[in-house]
Parts: structure tokens; C-alpha cells; sequence
């Protein structure tokens, strides 16, 4: 609990430090509760999701860093590794390949990364799954884009 | 034909003499070639040679065994590598603990061994201050309170510590523990383990690495008998995969089930299956519903009076309570809706319980029923017989060598008489499942079988009246009787007479009755006169040779079996006559 909170305070700090970093990604602390996080995310260049801000929320376990933070979108996105309702992240690093050396940063740039590169082979969102399996890129580009703008994009006046 | 059979007969009478059990004389191979033969090397094959053919293909370990298996694996490659024992054990476990192909691997190109395992040589990172920022608290320590993996990653104690047991208590997954170092793939040793895990966790993950020199190694597995610690190392390419495991659990090494000689692993798999999926079907179906009287597809009566009418095309209309035609009912009966005509004949003991099972036989469930049944009560047979053979070991064989004043070592043939009782008991219980998945059409091989499995069952009868009841009149005896010596040589000999017949049953149904054919190269078998004598059984075996060709005949020419419920319709009917399914 204490390494924890101690670690998580490092983050806190270096964020802090480098805010213009990444330019993509905005992380920032729940003043009150330092094991809740949330980000926002740009979403990356040349894909469907491309002028979208999304939205993720951290939860923080205790035994952090030597488990994994739980991490899911807030903003619905339509991806094949993400739940379409709950917004559950399908993510290795999330799971059985976390490394206490990632940290909450490192975590939002590979969520960037996944965006970029879905894996339609493992889908939590299967219907996305299915039109890039069988290879309707042009079907997943157009509703991954529907849903970019419709959520993840300031509604117009 | 007639006259074939005719020849086949009389070659029945004369090879009766030729003992089918011991299978020790001649097997009647001067008889014509319409003979049935258990394999010809059969004389060859002595007791002693059958119990060193199996223990030969396999090896029970103990966990010392395995312990000291592993140790001297490890020595091997650290030896041959010249590399430490640590590094040996890791090689070891990536190749699944076979040490040809560590040494293939290795001696092929080191290098990229080292890079997949995750052994680095040399470290990746190198850092000449005295003081390391950990990657995982973020804190600045000086190296001495900080180690590294062969990668050269430093991390701080109180990490390490954290990362290592958050591993080894997630499961055997520890064994394969890498660098924290996100992409780098240095791999952690026991040595390091040791140096960073608590006693309870160093103990768990010696456990693991144990039970990976099991479970990894593709020759050997754990006895999956419940609370067994042993496991069995197997010659890989035996044919025979039957193993019998220190704590007398004997199991098939290929699909772990327990023994089930002569009947394959798939058709086991798919009996067991069936069982589970069959028998919660066959108890709510035997709980809920009623076959209908004239067609006999099961009825569940859900509400509403006792005059239930069939659906069509059957449209029966019958009692529910007595099952009897509706049209015998009336006032006389007690009323269309009290019909106690089920109760009174029950009371007059008109109701035949086995005439209705025998109506229904032709019913798959009640086929089905047929051989499970059997199967189960062989089950628990042997159970008992295992029992029983504790109990011989236990308590009576020390009570007979005082009635008898002979030492108790004189007294292993009774031992042996109840092994061979259990095991018979085992093969028995497994022909019912070979039975079942005999096809129906085949009626030569059907016949035979049966056969063969009834002369299994009544010689097994033979040798457990021997070893229980007879032996129960020595037990019971007040002193030494002079007939105890002939009662050996009896008991011996029936133990030694089933033995061979058993086995020999087993080889056949294991060539799947091959040498039945489907024309009138029908089986003949004789059995010794000297155990079973009787006139009425040897007309038995004529009839059975005679038969035979008869009912593959009808087979062949005037029947058909359904598709879904097997039962033989004549040639004539296009639908089923059970289920009036189309041909």
C-alpha cells in the first residue's frame, strides 16, 4: 500500500513535470484518490479514429506496480479489442504480460498503439472482429469513423 | 452351405478336446481352416514373459526418483555445456527436459539459444555509478542494495522481492520469469529466486520445478489416481499403453483413464461421454415418462387425466396408470379415471415386469441400458472382489496358514486367484462397452462375441466359486485337511485356465474379431472338457457354428436395421416399424 502510493506519487510528479511530453495524451490524478486516474487520449494520425479525444479511466490495485491498473475507455470507440459497452480494454501488457516497469503513461502510449493496430484475432468487440477478418477494411474504417464522430468528437453548435 | 456347415460341426466335436482356456496344447490347428484360432504363439507366452513384456515399457517413479532423475539430467548438460547448474536447469526446462535436444539445440548455434532462453552472456546494461534510479519504485538506491538479472537491469531488493513472489504465487507461469525490464527477456533462475523469495515461496517453486519434470516431460505423467504422489515415465513407442501404478491403480498412459484393455481409447472416451450425457437424460427419462404401449416412444404425462392418446401416426389410446388399452376400460375397471386394474394385478402377480422389458429391448435406450447395466455391476464387482482381496491379505490368509499349518508363503496362489479375479472383473466390465459399439449388423462377429463373452463370464464364475467358497471350507476347517494340495493345484489351475483365456479374449477383440468373416468362414471354438463338461453346452457351440451363417443370411438379404433406433425390419417395409422413420 505504502510502496504504492509511493510509486504512484513518483508518477504523479513526473507527469507533472513533463505535461508536454506527449502532446497525445493527458493523464491527470483524482485529487482525492490518488489510486484513480483518468486520461485523455488523441485519437492516432491516418486511422478511423483520427481528431477524436477518448477518454480512459484508471483504476489503481494496491499491489501496484506488481499488478497491472485496470483501464477502460470511457468514450465508446468502436475497436476489436475493446467492449463495446463496458469499454474494457483486450490489451496483453493489461494482463499476463504487465511488467512492474510500465507505468501509466508507457500504458496510455500502448493503448495509442493498439488503436493503430487492432488485433481482430482475440475481439472483445466481435462484429468490429468480423468485418476486419474477413477483410472489409472499408466497412470497419466507416463504422470505427461513425463512432468518432458521433462520441469522441465536440458536437457542433 | 448346409453341407459346410455340416463339416463345420464336426470339426466342433473333434477339436472339443482342445482346451480354448489353456491355450498352453495344440489349439486345434490340424483341424480345417474354418477354425477359429486365439494366436498362434500362444504357448510362448508364459506368465513370467507377460509380467517382464509390461514392466518393461514403463517405470513408476516416486518423488525421490524424480528428484534424483532431474538432478542427474541437470548434471548431464551442466557437465557436457560446461555451464552452471542453475543455467542447465533453465536450458532443461525450454526444452521440455529432453537432454538430446538440449544438446542438439545448443551445439548447433549457442548463440541464438542463449537469445531465446534469455541466458545472456554478457550484459546488456552496463552502469559504473554507485548509485541506480529502480525502474520500479522510481527511487534512487545504492548498488549494493540492488541486483540484476544476466541482462544487467538493476531493480532494488524490496522490488525484486515484490515482482518474485507476486509471480510464484500466480501459478507455474514463475518458472518462466523474466527481467522486469519490459522488453528485455533475461531469465530468472532458481539461484535468484532463492536469493529474493520467502522459505514458503522457495519451497513452492522447487514444487513447480518438480512437477514440470513431470508434467513438461512428453514421457512421463502424474498417476491421476486421487492423493497418488507417483508418476509413471513410459517407453514411448510401446503398443501396450496399460500401466499399473505403486498404489495399484492401473490406468491407460495414453488417455489417463484407467485400464480399459481390449477396447480402445476413443471408444472409451466415447463411452464415458455417453454416460454422462446418457445417464441424467436416461434417470429423468425413466422418473418422468412412460413408453407408450404399442410403440414404445417415452410419453411425460404433464397434466390432465389418465386417457392419454399417443401421437400419430401411432395414436394409441391406453391407460396411464395400468398402460393397458383404453378400451378395456369402464365402470368395471373402477372408472375411466381411477383405474386400480394396475394395482390388482400387481396384487395377482400378473404384471410381468420382465415380459414388458422384453417387449421393449429393441428400444435404443433400453440397448443402451442393456450394456451400461452390465458395465456398472462389473464395475462394482471388481470393487467388491478388490475388497475382498484386501481382506484375503489381510485377515484370512494368516487365519488358513494355522488351520492349515502351512506357511503363508505357500498361500500366494490364492493371492494371485483374486488379482486375476479383479482384473477379470476389468476386462469383463469393458466388453460391455466393446458390445455396445459393436455394429448391430454384423451379426456373425455379434454372435461370436457374445459367445466369447459368455464363456469369459461363466469361467470367471468358475474360478470365484473356487477362490471364495471353496477356500471358505478350508478357512472354516478345525485342522490340516489332505485335500488342501489338490485344492491348490484346483485353484492354480483355474487361476492359470482363466488367465490365458482372458488374455487370449482380449488379443481377439483387440484385432477387432478379425478372423470372423462376413461369409461362411463362420468361428467354431471348442473348450477343454476337463473344466466344463456337459452335453447341453457342447450342443451349445453347434448351435452357435450353425447359426451363425444363418442369421448373416437374414442379415444380408431379408432385413434392414434403422438408422435411429437399429431395429431390424424386414425387407419389405420402407418405414421402421419402431419409429416409423423412412428407410
Amino acid at each position: 500500500m505504502q510502496s504504492s502510493r509511493a510509486r504512484l506519487f513518483k508518477e504523479y510528479k513526473e507527469v507533472q513535470r513533463e505535461k508536454s511530453a506527449d502532446p497525445d495524451i493527458q493523464l491527470t490524478c483524482d485529487e482525492s484518490n490518488i489510486f484513480k486516474w483518468s486520461a485523455f487520449i488523441n485519437g492516432p494520425s491516418e486511422t478511423p479514429y483520427e481528431g477524436g479525444v477518448f477518454q480512459l479511466a484508471f483504476a489503481i490495485p494496491e499491489q501496484y506496480p506488481l499488478l497491472p491498473p485496470q483501464v477502460r475507455f470511457l468514450t465508446k470507440i468502436f475497436h476489436p479489442n475493446v467492449h463495446f459497452k463496458t469499454g474494457e480494454i483486450c490489451l496483453d501488457i493489461l494482463k499476463n504480460a504487465w511488467s512492474p516497469a510500465w507505468t501509466l503513461q508507457s500504458v496510455c502510449r500502448a493503448i495509442i498503439a493498439l488503436m493503430a493496430h487492432p488485433e481482430p484475432d482475440s475481439p472483445l468487440n466481435c462484429d468490429s472482429g468480423n468485418l476486419l477478418r474477413s477483410g472489409d477494411h472499408r466497412g470497419y474504417k466507416s463504422m470505427a469513423k461513425m463512432y468518432t464522430k458521433l462520441a469522441a468528437m465536440p458536437k457542433k453548435a | 452351405m448346409d453341407s459346410e456347415d455340416d463339416m463345420h460341426d464336426a470339426n466342433d466335436l473333434e477339436s472339443l478336446d482342445d482346451d480354448f482356456y489353456s491355450g498352453e496344447t495344440g489349439m486345434g490347428s490340424d483341424d480345417g481352416d474354418g477354425d477359429y484360432e486365439f494366436g498362434n504363439n500362444a504357448s510362448d507366452d508364459s506368465d513370467d514373459g507377460n509380467l517382464n513384456r509390461q514392466q518393461e515399457n514403463y517405470t513408476v517413479l516416486s518423488e525421490d526418483d524424480i528428484r534424483q532423475r532431474q538432478e542427474e539430467d541437470i548434471t548431464r548438460i551442466s557437465t557436457v555445456l560446461s555451464i552452471e547448474r542453475d543455467h542447465a536447469c533453465i536450458l532443461l526446462r525450454h526444452y521440455k527436459w529432453d537432454v538430446d535436444k538440449v544438446h542438439e539445440a545448443w551445439f548447433a548455434n549457442e548463440e541464438s539459444v542463449r537469445q531465446t532462453v534469455g541466458l545472456y552472456e554478457n550484459p546488456v546494461a552496463r552502469t559504473f555509478s554507485r548509485e541506480l534510479l529502480c525502474g520500479i519504485c522510481f527511487e534512487r538506491h545504492p548498488c549494493d542494495r540492488m541486483c540484476a538479472a544476466s541482462c544487467g537491469h538493476f531493480f532494488c531488493y524490496s522490488c525484486w522481492r515484490g515482482y518474485v513472489s507476486t509471480s510464484i504465487n500466480d501459478g507455474p507461469g514463475c518458472l518462466m520469469l523474466r527481467c522486469p525490464d519490459p522488453p528485455c527477456g533475461a531469465i530468472i533462475g532458481q539461484n535468484m529466486i532463492n536469493l529474493l523469495a520467502s522459505n514458503e515461496d522457495k519451497e513452492k517453486y522447487s514444487r513447480y520445478i518438480l512437477r514440470s519434470y513431470i508434467e513438461d516431460n512428453i514421457t512421463s505423467k502424474w498417476c491421476p489416481a486421487p492423493g497418488c504422489e507417483y508418476a509413471v515415465d513410459f517407453v514411448m513407442g510401446s503398443v501396450n499403453f496399460d500401466v499399473s501404478c505403486n498404489c495399484s491403480h492401473n490406468f491407460c498412459w495414453n488417455c489417463t483413464e484407467e485400464a480399459h484393455r481390449p477396447v480402445d481409447c476413443t471408444m472409451v472416451a466415447k463411452w464415458i461421454l455417453k454416460n454422462s450425457a446418457e445417464s441424467e437424460n436416461m434417470n429423468w427419462i425413466l422418473a418422468n415418462s412412460k413408453p407408450c404401449p404399442k410403440c414404445k416412444r417415452p410419453i411425460e404425462k404433464n397434466q390432465g387425466c389418465m386417457h392419454i392418446t399417443c401421437t400419430p401416426p401411432c395414436k394409441f389410446e391406453f391407460c396411464w396408470l395400468c398402460l393397458g388399452a383404453w378400451t378395456d376400460h369402464g365402470e368395471r375397471t373402477g372408472g375411466f379415471y381411477a383405474c386400480n386394474r394396475y394395482e390388482t394385478a400387481k396384487q395377482e402377480g400378473e404384471y410381468d415386469e420382465a415380459e414388458r422389458r422384453r417387449e421393449m429391448a429393441k428400444n435404443s435406450l433400453e440397448r443402451y441400458t442393456h450394456y451400461y447395466e452390465r458395465w456398472a455391476t462389473n464395475q462394482s464387482s471388481r470393487q467388491k472382489a478388490l475388497q475382498d482381496l484386501q481382506n484375503m491379505q489381510n485377515v484370512q490368509l494368516d487365519k488358513l496358514s494355522d488351520t492349515q499349518s502351512q506357511p503363508e508363503s505357500q498361500m500366494k496362489f490364492i493371492t494371485e486367484a483374486w488379482l486375476q479375479i479383479v482384473e477379470c472383473r476389468r476386462v469383463l466390465k469393458w466388453t460391455y462397452a466393446y458390445g455396445y459399439y459393436l455394429p448391430e449388423n454384423e451379426h456373425g462377429k455379434r454372435q461370436f462375441f457374445e459367445y466369447l463373452q459368455g464363456e469369459a463370464e461363466s469361467g470367471l464364475e468358475r474360478l470365484h466359486q473356487c477362490a471364495e467358497k471353496e477356500l471358505q471350507t478350508f478357512i472354516d476347517s478345525s485342522g490340516p485337511s489332505k485335500d488342501f494340495n489338490d485344492f491348490r493345484t484346483k485353484l492354480a489351475g483355474l487361476t492359470s485356465v482363466t488367465r490365458n483365456y482372458f488374455e487370449n479374449l482380449v488379443r481377439a477383440l483387440e484385432t477387432g474379431l478379425n478372423d470372423v468373416g462376413e461369409s461362411g468362414n463362420q468361428p467354431t471354438c471348442s473348450r477343454s472338457s476337463s473344466i466344463k463338461s456337459g452335453k447341453g453346452k457342447n450342443g451349445k457351440t453347434r448351435t452357435i457354428g450353425g447359426t451363425t451363417s444363418r442369421s448373416l443370411d437374414d442379415g444380408n438379404h431379408s432385413h434392414w436395421s434403422c438408422e435411429s433406433c437399429t431395429f431390424a425390419n424386414t425387407k419389405s417395409s420402407m418405414v421402421c416399424q419402431v419409429c416409423h422413420r423412412r428407410r
